[in-house]
């Protein structure tokens, strides 16, 4: 009687697993008390996640118009339509563009900033502020500003360069400049962040690596290329790689902004899924679409992980 | 002697270089922000006017009147739907994934590690591949235009359990042992001793899930149509496409989607900075 009071106390309130009585009813109990930590995450994570992952691959495998009772089964057809598509290759063109350049941009621009305010000067906390403050904006706000900015009759940017004396620009109605304003308008937005990381990466290099250098005599544009920038070698490969699996995924700022054009200068791929599963309604060749989209970027993925299998460890 | 005096030199005007710089860099970061606030008080009639003014002459709230009382667009309702939506996802998730990582972290039960893989798979399949098979669920279950389309798909948020699974790791073993001894439960170690010491991950994660579920836009775009469902992300990014004659009215709307988040932003800026670093989340 007793015996069981203490027990059945025990097994409501420790938290250390019973006693191992392989199969016994309470180790039961306890499992299955652990189980219900994870059970609500992995349901929504079955139907929200996993389970629309596999079904994105039977998708793409049939002709699956939204409206259409039957949904045939084609096999590789939309995957073979997809290889002589030319809007694709047009949007994946773009989309590799637009991302080569923001991540470049990004990757060098945001180091040299974090440098900067990583330095002991009045103020850095307050420019920090600054630079990351746009990173909050929705791509709607930003999107809505810099096209008015760039607007080529109207703008802010061409009122400056008049004033300059320099002619106006068609910053988002040239077929060569599109991609480039957008870039642009993208590293304004969005340089805050990987500065941020830069300047976490910066706080890890030991402080005593530029006192022996400073005794030797350095100066601290040699301090910055002789042990900065190696010592940050991991930080930079990995801001650039994940900047341009960002940036591939471009798809606010060209709809907000310029709506893909001129003609389709600025189209990109995940436009090009919107509209054709939500304008044209064809499910199956969007699911291709974007099952396409996630090889690239698993290339990409691959690549990061290639890069850091030698340059993760870092000894100091 | 000399030498010291050159280096000294150098540093002093290294650093006004250095703050030339980035004032200058400043200047330039922030003029958007201010030429946003400059034209939303323009006037309609004076929006479309050369040259510019860089205060306008004869500011006025008329932009912002129209926006908010304008019948064919609900920029109130939309605000609304904005926050309820945030708010909501940012609470289911914060529960779900700190529980779900707890139990990664923690207990243990058969499959555990299997089931961890299946997240870390998942994990490096990029959102896209889920959208349309995801949409078609949603609109299945008849969620279409409605707040539960927007929370319980972001709360299968994965990161925010390797996150959360990473940092519990690492909250040490005694103090739970010393509470097992007190005779606490699983649920009360996970609830006062877990989750308090790790408050810095958990407001991380929970400033990064409401700003990202504000700011979203493809997703909102998709699974809601009825004009008073829309957030005001996707508010907005009708009006940009729509009412191009009328420019001041819909940058007054991108100022009233952009006052809460820089406010937010402004608040808890230590907080969201350090939650950068700490984290890796919070940007594109």
């Amino acid at each position: 009687m007793n015996e069981e009071k203490i027990m059945n106390a025990d097994q409501g309130r420790a938290s250390r697993p019973p006693q191992k009585q392989v199969g016994s009813w309470r180790t039961w109990r306890w499992t299955l008390g652990n189980y219900l930590f994870i059970l609500p995450f992995m349901i929504l994570f079955s139907i929200f996640v996993i389970g629309p992952i596999l079904y994105a691959f039977y998708m793409s495998m049939h002709e699956w118009k939204v409206l259409a009772r039957q949904h045939p089964f084609i096999g590789l057809e939309n995957y073979r339509q997809l290889l002589k598509d030319d809007i694709w290759w047009i949007a994946l063109r773009n989309s590799l563009y637009f991302a080569f350049l923001t991540a470049a941009i990004n990757t060098v621009f945001a180091l040299f900033v974090a440098i900067g305010v990583s330095r002991p000067i009045r103020g850095r906390d307050f420019y920090r502020f600054i630079f990351y403050a746009p990173v909050v904006l929705s791509v709607s706000a930003m999107g809505i500003i810099m096209s008015w900015m760039m607007n080529t009759q109207f703008g802010v940017i061409n009122y400056f360069l008049i004033w300059f004396g320099l002619p106006p620009v068609k910053w988002l109605a040239d077929v060569y400049l599109v991609i480039p304003s957008l870039s642009i308008a993208t590293v304004w937005w969005g340089f805050g962040f990987p500065m941020l990381l830069y300047i976490a990466g910066l706080q890890g290099i030991p402080e005593h690596l530029y006192e022996a250098a400073r005794i030797d005599g350095a100066n601290s544009w040699r301090l910055t290329w002789h042990i900065t920038l190696p010592l940050m070698r991991p930080t930079i490969f990995f801001v650039a790689i994940t900047q341009l699996i960002a940036h591939f995924q471009v798809f606010g700022q060209p709809l907000i902004m310029t709506n893909g054009g001129p003609g389709r200068a600025s189209f990109t791929t995940i436009m090009y899924l919107y509209q054709t599963a939500w304008r044209f309604f064809r499910m199956g060749y969007g699911t291709t679409i974007a099952v396409a989209l996630a090889f690239v970027i698993l290339f990409f993925t691959l690549l990061q992980f290639r890069l850091f299998g030698r340059q993760s460890v870092v000894e100091y | 002697m000399q030498g010291v005096n050159r280096n000294r030199l150098s540093t002093w005007s290294s650093r006004i270089l250095l703050q030339i710089a980035l004032i200058t860099l400043a200047v330039i970061v922030g003029f958007p922000l201010y030429w946003m606030l400059a034209v939303s008080i323009t006037p309609p009639a004076e929006v479309f006017s050369w040259p510019l003014h860089f205060w306008p002459p004869h500011p006025s709230l008329e932009n912002y009147i129209e926006v908010f009382t304008r019948q064919d667009l609900q920029l109130p309702r939309w605000f609304l739907n904005s926050l309820i939506v945030s708010v909501g996802a940012t609470a289911v998730t914060l529960f779900l994934t700190s529980l779900t990582a707890y139990g990664f972290a923690r207990l243990e039960f058969p499959g555990r590690d299997t089931l961890f893989i299946i997240l870390l798979f998942a994990i490096m399949v990029p959102g896209q591949v889920t959208l349309i098979p995801v949409f078609l669920l949603v609109r299945k279950l008849g969620w279409l235009d409605s707040y539960n389309a927007l929370i319980w798909p972001v709360a299968a948020n994965v990161f925010g359990v390797f996150l959360l699974r990473q940092f519990f790791m690492g909250v040490p073993k005694d103090l739970e042992e010393a509470a097992v001894i007190d005779g606490a439960g699983r649920f009360r170690i996970y609830w006062q001793i877990i989750l308090p010491l790790s408050k810095a991950a958990l407001i991380a994660l929970g400033i990064f899930v409401f700003l990202a579920t504000w700011n979203d836009l493809f997703w909102p775009l998709i699974v809601l149509n009825r004009l008073e469902m829309r957030t005001l992300t996707v508010g907005l990014t009708v009006l940009q496409g729509t009412y191009t004659q009328e420019r001041g009215l819909v940058i007054a709307g991108a100022v009233v989607a952009s006052a809460p988040v820089l406010l937010l932003y402004a608040i808890f800026q230590r907080r969201i900075v350090q939650g950068v670093m700490l984290t890796g989340m919070g940007g594109r």
